[in-house]
C-alpha cells in the first residue's frame, strides 16, 4: 500500500479505533497517546502490510498491542468498581461540583441512562483477563469476524472462540446479579439514581422505556439482554456524544479511584 | 457424535493408596480444554465440583481449592507440573492429580487420575469420600462446556 493511502484510510476508522481503545484503557489520554503511536508505528511498517487481512484488522492488531504492553503490568478492575466509585464520589463534594458545571455549561454534558450503561460496562469488562476483554469488545462492539480477532490478537480460532464464550458468560452473570435495569433484584441502580441527580424533573421510568433492553427486560433471555446492552455500546461514539463530556468526566474519576484503591 | 457421553470413574484400591481415574474423548481443539483447564477464576463456573478456586494454575503456582466433596476444607494445593496443552499435575504431599491430554482425531481425550496414600493411609480411608462421581461429573462438565465452546458462533 502506498503512504499516501494510508492517512485517508486510517481517519476512516479512526473515531471506532480511539473508541476501543478508551473501553480498554478507561482513560482519554492513554487513548489519545496510543491512537497516535499506532499511526506512527503503521506509517513505518507500512511496507510489512501484506494485505493478507484489511488495513483496519492490521491497524487494531498493532494497537492492541501497544494497549496490552499499557495494561499487562496493571491490575484488573473489581466486578464491583461502580461501588467502589460510587462511594468515593459521594465523600467527593467535588466531584460533583465539576459534574454540575459540566452538566450546565456544556454541549456535551447531558446524562442519558443509555450513555451510563456504556460508560458502566467500561468499568465493569475491565475485571475481565485482558485478552478476553479484548476479544469482547472486538467481536460484540467492533463486528470483526473471528479470524479477524484471531488475526489481532495473535491467537488461535479455538482459543478466540474460548475467549468470547467464557467473557460473554462472565458478563452476562455480572450484569444479572447487578444491573436493576434487568433485574429487578439487582444491586447497583446507578444509573437511575444519577439521572435524578442531573435531570431532577425528569422522570427515569419515562427515560427507560426508550431503551430497548430496559423496556423488553422481563421478556428476554440473558443473552438476548446481554445483545441488547452491546447495541447502544455499537451505536455510541463515547467521544462524540451529547453526554460525552460529562460521562469521560466520570470515567476520569472511576479511573483515578480504582488506581489508589489498587495500589497503582 | 462421540459415543462416550457418560465418562466412568474406575477406583484402585490398595492397602496404602487408592487411585481414581476417568478419561473422556472431547471433540474439540486441545487449546480449548487446556484453557479450560488452567484457567482458575474461571473454573468454577463450568465446573459443577468445584466451589470456589484462587490462585494461578501456572509453573510452580499454588492454588486453594473447595470442592464439593467437602465444602468446609480449603486444599491447599502446588502445581507440580505445567508442560503447555499437554500435562497438568497439582497436589500436596499426600497425593497427586494428573491431568493428561491426548489429541487424536476429532478431538483429545482428557484423562484426569489422582492417586492418594503414604504409611498412615490405612488408618484414615475409610474417612475419605469417594471420588468416582465427582470425576465422572467433572468430566461430563469439562466435555459439555469444551464442545459447546468449539461449536459457538458467538
Amino acid at each position: 500500500m502506498a503512504t499516501d493511502k494510508l492517512t485517508p484510510e486510517f481517519e476512516t476508522f479512526q473515531g471506532e479505533l480511539k473508541s476501543f481503545i478508551l473501553r480498554m484503557t478507561a482513560s482519554v489520554q492513554d487513548a489519545e497517546d496510543i491512537v497516535q503511536e499506532t499511526y506512527i508505528k503503521a506509517h513505518a511498517k507500512l511496507n510489512t502490510f501484506r494485505g493478507e487481512s484489511s488495513l483496519k484488522t492490521w491497524v487494531f492488531s498493532i494497537a492492541s498491542n501497544l494497549a496490552r504492553d499499557l495494561l499487562r503490568a496493571k491490575k484488573r478492575w473489581p466486578e464491583n468498581v461502580t461501588d467502589i466509585c460510587r462511594e468515593e464520589a459521594l465523600g467527593n463534594p467535588q466531584f460533583f461540583q465539576e459534574a454540575m458545571q459540566i452538566r450546565e455549561t456544556s454541549p456535551q454534558g447531558n446524562f442519558e441512562i443509555k450513555e451510563h450503561i456504556a460508560f458502566c460496562f467500561t468499568c465493569v469488562s475491565k475485571s475481565l483477563p485482558l485478552e478476553q476483554q479484548l476479544a469482547l469488545l472486538l467481536k460484540e462492539v467492533y463486528g470483526f469476524s473471528m479470524k479477524e480477532i484471531a488475526s489481532i490478537l495473535n491467537q488461535t480460532e479455538a482459543m478466540v472462540k474460548y475467549y468470547l464464550h467464557t467473557s460473554r458468560s462472565r458478563m452476562i452473570e455480572v450484569f444479572d446479579q447487578r444491573c436493576s435495569l434487568i433485574n429487578k433484584q439487582g444491586i447497583c441502580h446507578q444509573c437511575t439514581e444519577l439521572n435524578g441527580i442531573f435531570n431532577p424533573k425528569q422522570k427515569a421510568q419515562e427515560e427507560l422505556v426508550k431503551i430497548e433492553m430496559a423496556k423488553d427486560a422481563e421478556n428476554k433471555s440473558k443473552e438476548e439482554l446481554f445483545d441488547l446492552r452491546m447495541k447502544i455500546l455499537q451505536e455510541l461514539d463515547p467521544f462524540e456524544s451529547g453526554a460525552a463530556e460529562l460521562q469521560l468526566h466520570h470515567l476520569e474519576h472511576n479511573r483515578q479511584v480504582m488506581e489508589k484503591y489498587l495500589g497503582e | 457424535m462421540n459415543q462416550q457421553t457418560n465418562p466412568k470413574a474406575v477406583t484402585d484400591k490398595r492397602m496404602f493408596s487408592r487411585e481414581t481415574t476417568v478419561s473422556v474423548n472431547i471433540q474439540a481443539d486441545p487449546s480449548i480444554v487446556w484453557a479450560l483447564l488452567t484457567h482458575a477464576s474461571d473454573i468454577p463456573r463450568w465446573n459443577s465440583t468445584v466451589v470456589s478456586l484462587k490462585g494461578e494454575i501456572k509453573e510452580g503456582g499454588t492454588i486453594e481449592l473447595k470442592s464439593t466433596l467437602d465444602e468446609k476444607r480449603t486444599f491447599k494445593l502446588k502445581v507440580k507440573e505445567f508442560v503447555p496443552g499437554k500435562r497438568l499435575v497439582w497436589g500436596d504431599n499426600m497425593g497427586s492429580r494428573v491431568y493428561t491430554l491426548d489429541k487424536n482425531e476429532g478431538g483429545v481425550l482428557v484423562a484426569m487420575s489422582e492417586k492418594i496414600g503414604g504409611p498412615l493411609f490405612p488408618l484414615f480411608a475409610n474417612m475419605i469420600p469417594s471420588f468416582d462421581k465427582s470425576f465422572e461429573q467433572f468430566a461430563a462438565d469439562l466435555k459439555k462446556e469444551a464442545e459447546t465452546i468449539q461449536g459457538s458462533k458467538k
